[in-house]
Formats: C-alpha cells, sequence, structure tokens
C-alpha cells in the first residue's frame, strides 16, 4: 500500500536508506523515523520492506525506505536485488527514490565507499552519512569530513547514530530544497566505454530510462554476470539484451576480464580519495577488545564449547520461560471459548467458532511466547555481532555436508518453528542452498511436535517412578534424529537432485558492540507479529476445513462425539487410510489423529482427547494417557504398545505435518513443486522409518 | 599495520596456503569468475593486504581493518605474495 499518488510538489520527498551490511543503517533508520514504521514485504519476494515517516526541522514529512544490506549494486542474494531494483526504479510496487541516503562507516571507508562509487553513477541526488565517527576516532582514523564534501560534490554528514549525535544536521540536509547533484568524475576505462555507450543508448531508447539512470544501469549489467532476477521487478526489452549479449560474447573470445577491471577501476579512485581524506595515526595500540574476545569465540576448540554453552541457554529459556505465558494463552482462549459457548445459543455456527476458529488459531498463538524468545535471542546475538561468529563456527560442520554457515541461523529458528527458519532463508546467497535449506528446515524438531512427544512419552513409560533421565534421553533422541536426518538429508540433495558448486562463503564479521536492547525488542515484535499475520490467517482457514471435515456428515440417531467422529469425513479418510499405516502399526483412530494434526502437530494430542473422549485432554495428559493404554484393537490386543508410541514419535519426526510450513514454502519457492515434493520426501522417510522400527520391533520381540 | 618489512624474496601462493599470522598483498583472483567478482567487490582487489588471522578450512583474514571470513572454497580464488610474517 505505498503507492503514493505522484502529485508535484504535495507528495513528501522519498528517501532510500542504503549501505553496507553492519554500517549502522538500521539504527539511523529507526532514529530517524523513531516509531512511525511501516514493516511489509516486497511482493513476490519475501524481503522486509520497512518505511517510515521522518520530519525535517520545519516539521514537514519526509518518507524514508529502508532498503536492504548490500555490499555492491550487483546482487547476489533476493535482498540485494531488491535494493538495486528499487533504486533502479525497476519496481513496480515502490517508487523510485527522489533521493539517496549512503550510510557508510568510517571505520570501514574505503570498502564502504565501493557502493557508494556505484551509487553515484545513478545520478541523483545523494546525502553521504559517516557514520560511527567516535569509534573510528578510538582507532586513530581521522576522516576530512570537508575534503570529501568538495571531492564528491555532495553534502557529507559525519554521524553517531548509537549516540543520537549528527541527526539535526542530516536532517537539516535531507530538508534543502535543491539538492546538490553528484559531481562523479570517473572514467570508465577504455576498453569498456563503447560497449557502455551503446548498452545506454538501447536502454534509453527501448527500456524508457533516463540517461544517467541507464548508464548507471549498463555499468551494472556488464559487471552483473548472473543477473538475480526476483518477482515484481521490470524485466530488460529484447533489444537490450541482445546488445548485451553481443558484447558479452565479443569479449569472451577476447578473453578481457571487462567486470574485473571494472570493480578494479572503481577501487583506484575509491583509493585514490582516501589516500587525500583519511588520515591514520600511526599507533598500533595492540589488540582490540573484539580481537580478544574472538580469539576465544572463533577458537577451534573454545568456540565450539561458547556456542554449545549459547545454544543450551537459548533452549533453556524456550522451554521454561515460556511455559508461564502459554499456560495463560492457553487459558485465555479457553475462557473466550466458553464466553462465546456462554453467549450464543448452541449450534453449528457456535461449534464452528469454539471447535474450529478459536481452538485451531490457539493451537498456534499459543507458540507465540516460544517464538518471541526465540526471536529476542537471535535478535540478541545478532545485535551484539556473535551470530556471524557463530555462522563462521558452524562453517566448518555445515561445509561437511554441502552447506555454509549462512544455512545455521534459519536452521536454529527452525527448533521454535520451520516458518520463521524458512523465512530467515533470504539471506543466504546461493539460490541451491537456500532451497536445501529450505526443504531440510521443517526436520529440525519444532515446539508444535513437542505436545506429540510428551503425550507418546507419558504412555510408553509405565507409571512415574520411572527416572526422569529416560523421559528426557527418549525426548533428546528424538531431537538428534531429526537433526541428524536433517544433515543426512542436506548431503544427499546436494550431491543428487541440487548438485551445484560446494558452497562458499565470504562474510563480514562486525567488531563486537553492546547490543541495543530497544532495537532487539521491535524487531521481536515485529517478526512474531508476521508470524501471526501469516500463520494466524492460513490456520484459520485450515482449522474450518478441518473441523467440517469432522461435523459433516451428521450420524443419524443421538451420536456420541466418538461415533460422530467415526461417521465424519475425517473419520472415513481415517478408515481409508488404515491399509497404509497398519504395517507401521496406526489403526484408523491414530490416522484421524494424523490427518487433523495437518493444521499444527499438536492438534494431534486434542483430536485423541475427542477420538477417545477425554475431557480437557490439553491441560491434563494423564487421563488420556489412561484411555490411550486401555485402547485396544478390535481383535482386543492393546493398541498403544511401548513399541507404537515410540513408532509414532519417530513418525513425527520426519513427516510432514504442517500445511503452514507447506504455504510458506510454495510462497518462498514460488511454486507448488517444491512443497509437494517436501511433503513426499519428509512423509515416505517417516513412513519407511517407521515401518522399520515397527516391523523390526516385533521381529525382536517388542 | 604490521611492519612491512620485505625480508623475504615474495613467495606467491593461495590463501589457503598461507601461514596462520601472516600478511600476504594480493596478486591475483583465479577461479570461476562469479567468486572472483564477488571477492572484489568485498575488497579483496589486487594489490589489497590481507592478515590470516586462523584458518581450519574457514578462514579468518583482517582486510582494511575489518574481518572477514571465507569458506576454503573462496579462499582458494585468492593468490598472494607473503610480504610478512610465517616462515
Amino acid at each position: 500500500m505505498t503507492h503514493e499518488p505522484k502529485t508535484g510538489a504535495a507528495r513528501p520527498p522519498i528517501f532510500a536508506l542504503v549501505g553496507n551490511p553492519n554500517c549502522g543503517k538500521s539504527t539511523l533508520f529507526n532514529a530517524l523515523t523513531g516509531l512511525k514504521q511501516k514493516v511489509g514485504n516486497y511482493p513476490g519476494v519475501t524481503v522486509e520492506k520497512k518505511t517510515g515517516t521522518a520530519y525535517s526541522q520545519h516539521g514537514h514529512p519526509m518518507t524514508v525506505i529502508d532498503l536492504p544490506g548490500a555490499y555492491s549494486l550487483a546482487a547476489r542474494s533476493p535482498d540485494e536485488a531488491v535494493t538495486r531494483d528499487v533504486l533502479l526504479g525497476r519496481r513496480a510496487d515502490t517508487p523510485q527514490p527522489d533521493r539517496i541516503l549512503c550510510v557508510v562507516d568510517a571505520t570501514n571507508l574505503e570498502r564502504n565507499l565501493y557502493l557508494v562509487h556505484q551509487i553515484l553513477d545513478l545520478g541523483r541526488p545523494v546525502i553521504l552519512v559517516v557514520n560511527m565517527m567516535d569509534l573510528a576516532e578510538q582507532n586513530g582514523i581521522h576522516i576530512r569530513i570537508g575534503h570529501l564534501e568538495q571531492e564528491l560534490g555532495i553534502p557529507v554528514v559525519p554521524c553517531e547514530a548509537v549516540h543520537g549525535k549528527g541527526l539535526i544536521e542530516l536532517k537539516l540536509a535531507m530538508s534543502r530544497a535543491e539538492p546538490a547533484l553528484p559531481r562523479h568524475a570517473w572514467d570508465v576505462p577504455a576498453a569498456i566505454a563503447p560497449a557502455v555507450s551503446e548498452l545506454q543508448a538501447s536502454l534509453v531508447a527501448n527500456d524508457a530510462k533516463a540517461p544517467l539512470i541507464a548508464r548507471a544501469e549498463a555499468l551494472l549489467l556488464l559487471t552483473d554476470q548472473d543477473a538475480m532476477r526476483v518477482a515484481g521487478s521490470t524485466p530488460l526489452s529484447a533489444r537490450t539484451h541482445e546488445t548485451l549479449a553481443s558484447w558479452k560474447k565479443r569479449w569472451e573470445n577476447e578473453g578481457t576480464d571487462w567486470a574485473g577491471a571494472l570493480v578494479n577501476s572503481r577501487y583506484d579512485a575509491i583509493s585514490q580519495l582516501c589516500a587525500q581524506v583519511v588520515q591514520r595515526k600511526d599507533t598500533s595500540p595492540g589488540p582490540s577488545v573484539s580481537d580478544r574476545i574472538d580469539a576465544v569465540v572463533t577458537h577451534p576448540f573454545w568456540g565450539w564449547i561458547t556456542l554449545g554453552v549459547l545454544m543450551a541457554l537459548v533452549f533453556f529459556s524456550i522451554f521454561t520461560l515460556a511455559e508461564y505465558p502459554m499456560n495463560f494463552i492457553d487459558e485465555q482462549t479457553a475462557a473466550f471459548s466458553d464466553w462465546i459457548k456462554d453467549k450464543m445459543p448452541e449450534g453449528e455456527l457456535r461449534d464452528l467458532i469454539t471447535d474450529g476458529a478459536i481452538a485451531g488459531v490457539g493451537g498456534v498463538v499459543i507458540f507465540l511466547p516460544q517464538i518471541l524468545i526465540l526471536f529476542f535471542f537471535i535478535g540478541l546475538l545478532e545485535s551484539t555481532g556473535y551470530m556471524a561468529r557463530a555462522a563462521f563456527i558452524m562453517d566448518r560442520l555445515m561445509s561437511s555436508v554441502g552447506l555454509n554457515g549462512k544455512s545455521f541461523i534459519p536452521l536454529l529458528s527452525s527448533y521454535a518453528c520451520a516458518i520463521p527458519g524458512i523465512m530467515a532463508t533470504r539471506t543466504i546467497e546461493d539460490k541451491k542452498d537456500r532451497l536445501v535449506t529450505i526443504l531440510i528446515a521443517p526436520l529440525m524438531s519444532c515446539s508444535a511436535r513437542l505436545p506429540v512427544y510428551l503425550l507418546m512419552i507419558a504412555a510408553l513409560v509405565p507409571g512415574d517412578r520411572v527416572p526422569l533421565l529416560t523421559k528426557v534421553g527418549v525426548m533428546l533422541l528424538m531431537y538428534a534424529l531429526g537433526t541428524f536426518g536433517a544433515f543426512g538429508f542436506a548431503w544427499l540433495f546436494k550431491r543428487t537432485l541440487l548438485k551445484g558448486e560446494p558452497s562458499i562463503m565470504i562474510m563480514e564479521l562486525p567488531p563486537y558492540h553492546m547490543p541495543r536492547i530497544g532495537d532487539v525488542i521491535r524487531q521481536m515484535f515485529e517478526r512474531g507479529w508476521m508470524f501471526l499475520k501469516r500463520a494466524g490467517t492460513t490456520i484459520l482457514g485450515i482449522s474450518i476445513v478441518l473441523w467440517f471435515l469432522s461435523a459433516y456428515p451428521k450420524a443419524p440417531g443421538e451420536p456420541t462425539d466418538t461415533e460422530q467422529l467415526e461417521y465424519s469425513i475425517a473419520g472415513r479418510i481415517g478408515q481409508t487410510l488404515e491399509p497404509v499405516i497398519r504395517p507401521i502399526g496406526f489403526d484408523w483412530q491414530i490416522g484421524i489423529g494424523i490427518v487433523s494434526s495437518l493444521a499444527a502437530r499438536e492438534v494431534f494430542v486434542s483430536t485423541m482427547g475427542v477420538v477417545f473422549n477425554v475431557e480437557d485432554a490439553e491441560e491434563n495428559t494423564e487421563p488420556l494417557r489412561e484411555a490411550l493404554l486401555k485402547a485396544t484393537w478390535p481383535d482386543g490386543r492393546p493398541l498403544f504398545t511401548p513399541l507404537v508410541c515410540f513408532t509414532l514419535m519417530v513418525f513425527y519426526v520426519f513427516a510432514m505435518q504442517c500445511l503452514a510450513t507447506l504455504a510458506v514454502v510454495r510462497r518462498e519457492t514460488g511454486s507448488w513443486k517444491w512443497p509437494a515434493f517436501q511433503l513426499c520426501y519428509m512423509t515416505g522417510t517417516a513412513w519407511i522409518l517407521s515401518f522399520i522400527v515397527y516391523q523390526g520391533g516385533r521381529a525382536l520381540g517388542f | 599495520m604490521p611492519a612491512l618489512i620485505d625480508r623475504h624474496y615474495p613467495q606467491r601462493m593461495r590463501l589457503t596456503d598461507m601461514p596462520v599470522g601472516a600478511s600476504g598483498r594480493v596478486c591475483e583472483l583465479a577461479g570461476q569468475d562469479t567468486v572472483c567478482q564477488r571477492l572484489r567487490e568485498m575488497g579483496f582487489c589486487e594489490s589489497a593486504i590481507i592478515e590470516k588471522v586462523s584458518g581450519q578450512r574457514t578462514l579468518l583474514c583482517q582486510l582494511c581493518g575489518t574481518r572477514i571470513a571465507l569458506s576454503e572454497g573462496a579462499a582458494r580464488h585468492i593468490v598472494v605474495e607473503l610480504i610478512a610474517g610465517g616462515l
């Protein structure tokens, strides 16, 4: 909904905020816009779109778009592609920004100026924000701001976004009515110049681009070998495509590395500039604090210990701290349901609302505390700079299955819920790696599996006298099974289905700094809200459908709940399913549980409660456990033998029992092919392993 | 920056082969074009100076005052000449 009509002066000016990752861009964005932010998505790609409103010194509103961090306009990941496309005015959903705010890290000016150099080519008004001036001074780096301003011909504002310093000057520069255009003197290498001008001409003639933008885009097309395309961006015209292809071919025959020459000539220009602008005091202060922390944290042995302890702490908090809010949400949903039951006359609609909608959505909302806690810790670790070290440590392990360290964060999130995990894969540059990570993420045991595990462990281990350790051991076994399964499948997919180059990681490790709790909490709520919106709507739909499936057709007479379920479509599906699941020891009643838990795995527990006619199944697994142990096959054999309970757990470790995840995978991959494949391979593996466990166990006499 | 005393005859080697703690100057990027391009844009251009901080398959380097993690596959593309440390 960011389609602001272009009504001349009435429209507030649009600023795009760009910069390298870790340059303090988000902090600056938060400082500029305060709480006036809107987080959404770029349609077609799941890249966060952040817009906010800042006010000039005179109170005029100014729109600020926070673009994803990028090292170069030659995009490698969907994130960077969005940044490039917005700046080039290639996206229909976002107006081309009027002015550009470039943020650079003062401690690292030379490398940060590369992106600035590309952006200056665009010929748009640019304001350069030199952030982290305090850190630069501490490191003995002095930047001659006035000189930089003179050389580039654009306003340059020194700034310390963390401390709010330089914001007033920045806002003043932003409110200037006639922005200065960059005086960008840069000679394109002679060998490339004719190609640039021909492409530029074609872009102007065939793609309706303004000349300066066309020149910048031509330069970009020549360096961008494997052009990353994302949905929602306007494609190039056929004529331009042809011109580009013919030049590329000509160079290939000549053996010129034109792309390398372009990058080098940019860096040459930048290092000349830096030689004049940056003054280093030749003090060698010895290893910095960051270096000293890194000596431990990235150590081949202590690094693993640190990571292990931190992860254990995170999981401990997820499972202990979340308990109270989860109970609270559970009580509130039940109370709300009772209130509706009180207020509405008995009937189908009331049942649909209470048993379908509220129960289904409540089943998802209950995981919100865990997800918020996970996001809080991930945000905290990211904010201090540790997350990049964790990815570095994990890279060795991940590369043995063909992935790289960047896949670690999505997989970690998937322990709470696969949905945010899959959403977090968008920072992975390699398309195949990203797909492999998406495919294996749901194998990490998410918290929705916990209720199923807990119930089965309760039924599996007779009595309460069994040491707690056995229960914990079985639980850990399930987590290990899922994790190793995920790594195994990653290895398999990287070798067969998504064969590609061994994965490569080039990642900057930002210096450590104190976390900004405000930003972490803000991000936690933003992500949590997006989870709720997305999963909530899908789950609501599925819950309603499932309710219809289990409520219709109506059994004749005065049926009990169990009889009604047996007669319903869901019951019939369960019965149809029985021949398939019988070899793994499940009957049709468990079949109903499996079908209904496609909405969310923990629904299995409540379904078992309905099937075996137990009140309050959700709140107390004790009576349900009794009922399960009494359940039998028609011939009188007990249904839930320890072996069946164990098999059921193994089944739930691997089976793709979550329609919401499939819906998210569909969104992320852009086709139904991948979720379909995921459903088949995961549920197939689940069945085969369950078969081996069940039949093997029986042969061994269990 | 460590003192750059050219005591040894410059030796060319891959970054992966450079000893930990040594510094080297990038001579050339060789291998897959897309990877080279990415490395260049991250600042690993010809004549840049890299210090190898640690390295066991995944390397940790210091480049222009920034720490950068490089996986083996990427580091293999970088040919450096030894200028200080090691040996």
